[in-house]
This record gives structure tokens, sequence and C-alpha cells, in this order.
């Protein structure tokens, strides 16, 4: 264990710190759900960026602290299916990658190249032209899309999936994670500016602690998020989405209630945040696919977990 | 960025491990009736004086006491590992954790010497005096007055949820020597004292745990005094600071969840209303973990501690309610008499968020110190 980060990552997280805050603020002209940038995708493509998990002092967990960083941002772009989970298919698959669960619509199908269809337990790889997607509107945040009728790909081998399922476990907590920090720093500044009965929102006690056990929440995350990108194993993904996913549940709701009418509004950013964790908290299954996912690999396993106690070992070796 | 134990720390775990198996008595759970009981007291003396001869009981320690200078990770390593046993050294786990590096840092050269060996040969129990009836969160306030006399303090006043009080050789007690916030120093009494009676409350946390602590012009000569008069704040901070993560509950926490579900799983009752309760825990305790782990590799890497301990104690709050709750709710059986490890959990879980600064004051700190807001009108 040591959390230091070497001087490789020291410097990517600098040149990340660069590019996003060129992004840092929502146009003011901008009402809308879904805000993107060609300029962003493009800087991420100049410098390479959506490679960065293959770089070996990066590695997928560099990949993690990007899409983590870049999520902050309110704009959307497809950044965390391609770092994380693209070097995990076959062939060299071309971007933007998307998913699609059950028919339903999917954040950047329409425009995607690849598209990754799960249907029950299994992958089916759909490398799409524009011609087979549409776009969708909607309410969250992202630009939505989905597949026409009578698309259909190549399904994965079981290995395959299994492996791509818990990179797409990895990239969607490491999203969340992002958009858990930029809605609690817009909260925070909203409730320390905002006055009521004579004094700033962000005195009274009781939204305080709320705040407090949010920022706490999404610190969590964020921590095993890059533990799972960084181990590559999959009770750590299991672990890290199920975690994102049910603090994004509380911590969309406290930033709203914090922000009242102000975040109702599409003036302000909040809901380019929370309106894209209401889309990743769905996806996968939700909570219950990841408690799923959790019950597989963490207790599943036949061990008593990784506290177990060696005097009980003792007992049932004796039995 | 490294989430993998290194070899070395991987083969001290092993060790700890071995030598938990090798000196608990098989009926452990059953005899370790709560941390405070006499039974507990006596035993960690012998199971520490193992520990110390072993070189595991102090390895973080300077050599010069007893320890081997070793990093902070293996004094975590060796705590998660006891705890998750369930705490062998019963209270003596203050004087590693706190008590001893206190007294390195503030005590006198004599102090030093009279206090440290007998915690680096685990032959002794202290106590801390620091709540009153009337000063709970609100500790500077406390009214536990000491007077000087000439070159002698006289102590009176009461103390209160006191642990391990019943079974300690010492007292690391706060009175105040002045009025004010400034007004509060550190004495370190021998619990032998005329004019000292503890009474033990009974508690939902085992027999023998918390007391009250009457001192009724306990005369303590000035040697007792730690640091300078007034200092206690700074005492006190420094020693909060090392207990704020002091105790890895997770690992206890982990252990009882694991368990939780083996029966259910045993008992074909694992379904989904409790597989997503018991991820929702597991996972809590995962980020409990790794807020502690970032607090000890700072402390490994000198870096400055603030507000993240307390996000670390509120994390590690959350994950013990989380699974103290999917007991009750799925495994009630076992506070009936069914399983005294996960009883002993139960106990021990609502402790989490109260000693050490209730949790409601980690979230105080946490919303100034850590997000920056604004302080509550006074």
């Amino acid at each position: 264990m040591d959390f230091k980060l070497s001087d490789d990552q020291e410097a990517l997280v600098s040149a990340l710190e660069k590019i996003a805050g060129a992004f840092a603020g929502k146009p003011p002209e901008f009402h809308g759900f879904a805000l993107t940038s060609a300029e962003l995708e493009r800087a991420l493509e100049d410098g390479d960026y959506f490679n960065i998990a293959t770089v070996p002092e990066w590695g997928p967990i560099g990949a993690a602290m990007a899409v983590e960083r870049l999520a902050r941002t309110p704009y959307a772009a497809e950044i965390a299916l391609s770092m994380l989970v693209r070097p995990h298919l076959p062939g060299n698959a071309p971007r933007p990658v998307a998913l699609v669960e059950h028919g339903r619509p999917g954040r950047f199908v329409a425009g995607a190249r690849t598209v990754l269809v799960l249907q029950g337990n299994s992958i089916d790889i759909v490398h799409t032209k524009p011609a087979d997607t549409e776009a969708v509107a909607s309410l969250f945040a992202y630009p939505m899309g989905r597949l026409k009728h009578g698309i259909s790909g190549a399904r994965l081998p079981e290995r395959e999936t299994a492996i791509v399922r818990q990179w797409l476990q990895v990239a969607n907590a490491a999203e969340i994670s992002g958009l858990l920090q930029a809605a609690v720093t817009s909260t925070v500044e909203h409730i320390s500016q905002r006055r009521q009965f004579g004094r700033p929102l962000g005195t009274f006690q009781a939204l305080r602690h709320r705040m407090a056990e949010c920022a706490v929440l999404a610190g969590g995350v964020k921590w095993l998020a890059l533990k799972a990108a960084a181990t590559a194993d999959p009770a750590d993904a299991a672990l890290a989405a199920y975690h994102a996913k049910d603090s994004a549940v509380r911590i969309a709701y406290e930033a709203h209630q914090m922000l009242a009418a102000m975040g109702m509004t599409l003036e302000h950013p909040l809901h380019l945040w929370t309106y894209r964790l209401k889309a990743l908290i769905s996806e996968l299954g939700g909570r219950e696919g990841q408690a799923s996912s959790v019950a597989d690999h963490c207790f599943n396993t036949g061990s008593e977990g990784p506290n177990a106690a060696p005097w009980e070992d003792r007992a049932r070796a004796r039995q | 960025m490294e989430f993998e134990w290194d070899n070395a720390q991987r083969s001290f775990r092993t060790t700890v491990k071995e030598f938990l198996c090798a000196h608990l008595p098989e009926a452990w759970e059953a005899l370790a009736q709560g941390p405070g009981t006499e039974w507990q007291s006596t035993f960690s003396k012998q199971f520490c004086a193992q520990l110390a001869a072993a070189g595991l009981l102090v390895p973080h320690w300077p050599a010069r006491w007893g320890g081997r200078d070793a990093d902070p990770w293996v004094a975590f390593i060796l705590a998660e590992e006891m705890w998750a046993a369930g705490e062998p050294r019963g209270g003596q786990y203050m004087n590693v954790n706190w008590i001893g590096p206190t007294l390195m840092r503030f005590g006198s050269e004599a102090q030093q010497a009279r206090f440290i060996p007998p915690m680096a040969q685990g032959r002794t129990l202290w106590c801390q005096g620091f709540s009153e009836p009337e000063s709970g969160s609100d500790l500077a306030s406390l009214r536990t007055r000491a007077e000087k006399s000439g070159a002698q303090y006289r102590i009176t006043g009461q103390k209160i949820w006191t642990s391990y009080a019943g079974e300690a050789d010492t007292c690391f007690l706060l009175a105040r020597t002045s009025a004010g916030k400034n007004g509060i120093s550190v004495f370190l009494v021998p619990m032998e004292s005329p004019g000292i009676t503890v009474r033990s409350i009974p508690s939902l946390i085992g027999d023998g745990d918390i007391h009250e602590v009457f001192f009724d012009s306990v005369q303590v000569g000035s040697e007792s005094l730690l640091g300078a008069e007034g200092q206690a704040w700074d005492i006190a901070r420094t020693a909060l600071s090392l207990e704020r993560v002091g105790i890895p509950r997770f690992a206890f926490a982990i252990r009882a969840l694991h368990r939780a579900v083996g029966a259910l799983q045993r008992a074909r009752r694992f379904g989904p209303g409790a597989i997503e309760r018991a991820a929702q825990a597991r996972a809590a305790c995962e980020a409990a973990r790794f807020y502690s782990y970032d607090i000890v590799d700072r402390r490994r890497h000198g870096l400055p501690i603030g507000a993240e301990a307390n996000a670390a104690r509120y994390s590690t709050v959350m994950a013990e309610r989380l699974v103290a709750e999917f007991v009750v709710e799925f495994v009630p059986e076992a506070l009936s008499g069914g399983d005294q490890m996960l009883l002993a959990h139960h106990q021990r879980a609502i402790v989490a968020g109260i000693a050490s600064g209730a949790a409601e004051i980690q979230l105080n700190i946490i919303a100034t110190e850590l997000l920056g807001l604004p302080r509550e009108p006074r």
C-alpha cells in the first residue's frame, strides 16, 4: 500500500487539470440537458488520452483518475468506456463506445462506432454506422440514443464477457465518482453563499451534517473506484459499482434539496452532474445488479472473508 | 499509487495471524464477555506480555522504548488483526495507540521512565478520565478541579462513562487548573490513590466496561502533571488524532458480516433483500478501510492530517451501523445467545459513533474544515 502518486501519475494529473480547467464552466447561454463539446473530444484525441490505460506508466488506474477528473466538468463526453472498457474489447474497437441494456436508450448510442448490447448474461458487440442508430430526447444529461431494430453483432465468449462486465463496473464507478465530487462542490458553493433567515444556509447544522455525510460518501466512492482500477479484481469492481450507485442515489437527492428552486432551473449547472448520475445509477442492473455481483464475488467464495479469524480456521481444519 | 501489500507487509500480517492462532484459547470468544471484565484484563496482561516478548506489542515505537521504529503500516496491520480477533489486548490497545506516544511527546523524563516501560512490556492498563456528567461532547466545559497547594495538587470531581476504570492502574485525567478552555491540564493519576472511588455502570457494551470515577480530594504530586498547566487541549488533540483511526473497526465488522451471511447461506435464507443490504454494508466497510488506510499512508509520508481523519472516522461509523443493523434484521438469533462473536460485534458497534468524539462532532469538523462551509453562529 502506498498512495503517493508516482512522477508519471503527477504529470498525468496536472495535464488533466489543464484540460479540465478549460472546460470548467457551463456556457451561460446553454440551457439544455446534455452539454457536449467537440473541442474537448479533440483535445483528448490529440493527446491520445483515450489510450492511457495501455500505457504502462499510467495503466487502468491512470485511466480511472482521468475519467474521475473529466467527469467533474459540466460536459458530457464518452470517456469512461473508451478509456476503461475499450482496451478489453476484441480487435481495435473504434470509439465512441456505448452500452445498450434491454433495448433501452443508452448514453452516446447515436454516433457510437461500437455498441455493447447487454442481454441477460451475454454481451454482443455491434460495430455501428451512423444509419444504425438514432438520437432520443431525454431528461438525462447525456446525449441519448437507441439502436435501430434488426442490428445485430458478435457475441463475446463467456470469459471475455466477465472481464468486460467488470470493467463496465469500474468505468461506471469512476465516472460516478467525478460527478459526485462536482455535485458536492457545487452544492457547497451554493449553501455557502445563499442567505436565508439572515445567514448563509451552510451555517445551519441540519444542512451541514447532511453535506458532510455526502462528502464522506463521495470520498469513499473515489477510493473504491481507484482501487478497483488498480487491482483488476472482480470483487473490488462490484464493491466500487455498488457503493457508487448507492451514494449517487443519496447525493443526487441531497444536492437538489439544498439548491431547492435554484437547482430546478437549467441556468444552474447542477443538473449537468445529477442528471448524469441518474443515468449511471440505472446502468448494469442498478443497485440490485451490483448487489448480486458483490454476492457472487465476495460472499460466494467459501471463505470467511478477508478478516477471517485464524483460530476459526484451526477449528475448521480439525473438524 | 499502489493498492497491493508488499511482501514485508504480507509476511508481517501472517506473523500476527500465526501468533493469534498460537496464543488465543479455542474458547476465546465465549470467554471474552466484555472488554472491561476482570477476566479480560487478566488475560490481556498475559497476552500482551507474550506479544511484547515476540516483538509484536509496540513494533512502531522507537527502539529506545522497546519498539523497532517500524512504519505506521506495521502498527495498523497489527491493529487490524487484533481488532478483527475481538481485541485480545483489551484496554491495552490504548497504551499502544496513543497513551504511550503521547507520553513520548509531552512527558518528562521521569514520567517516561516510570510509565512507558510497563506499557511496552504489556503489564499495565490505563483508563482515560475525560467525560463528565455535564461535559460529554462539550469537553471544554469540564469541572473536575486540580487545586495547587505547594508541590501538590488536590483533585476533586467526577468522571463518567470511563472505560476500563475498574481494572486500570493509571488514569489519563483531564482536570481544570484555572478557568476557561486553556485552563485544563492533564494528570497521570495512579488509580490506587486514596480518595478515588470507582463504580461500574451496567451497560449495553458488556460487563465492567464503563464506570463512574469519583475524585474526592485526591492528592497527587506535581510530577503527575503532564506537560504544562493549561496544555491539555494540545495534548488531548494529539491523543484524539491518534485515536480517531486507532481502532480498525471495519475489520471486525467485515468478519461479522461474512459470518452473518454464512449463517444465512447455510440456512438458505440469503435472499435478494439480504443480498442488497449485505452488499451495501460490505461496500461501506471497504470504503471505511481505505479512508483509514489513507490516514496511515499520510502518517507514513509525513503529510499533514486534518479533517481527513474525521472523515475516516465517520466512514467507519456508517459501516459499523450497516453491519450491526444487518445482523439485527437478518440474524437476530445472534443477539439471543446464537453467536457470541456477532453479539460482541453488536455490543461494540454502538460505541463507534460515540466514543472519541460523537459522530455529529465529526460531521461539524468535516463541514467546516474539509468542505469549507461557514461556521454555525454561537
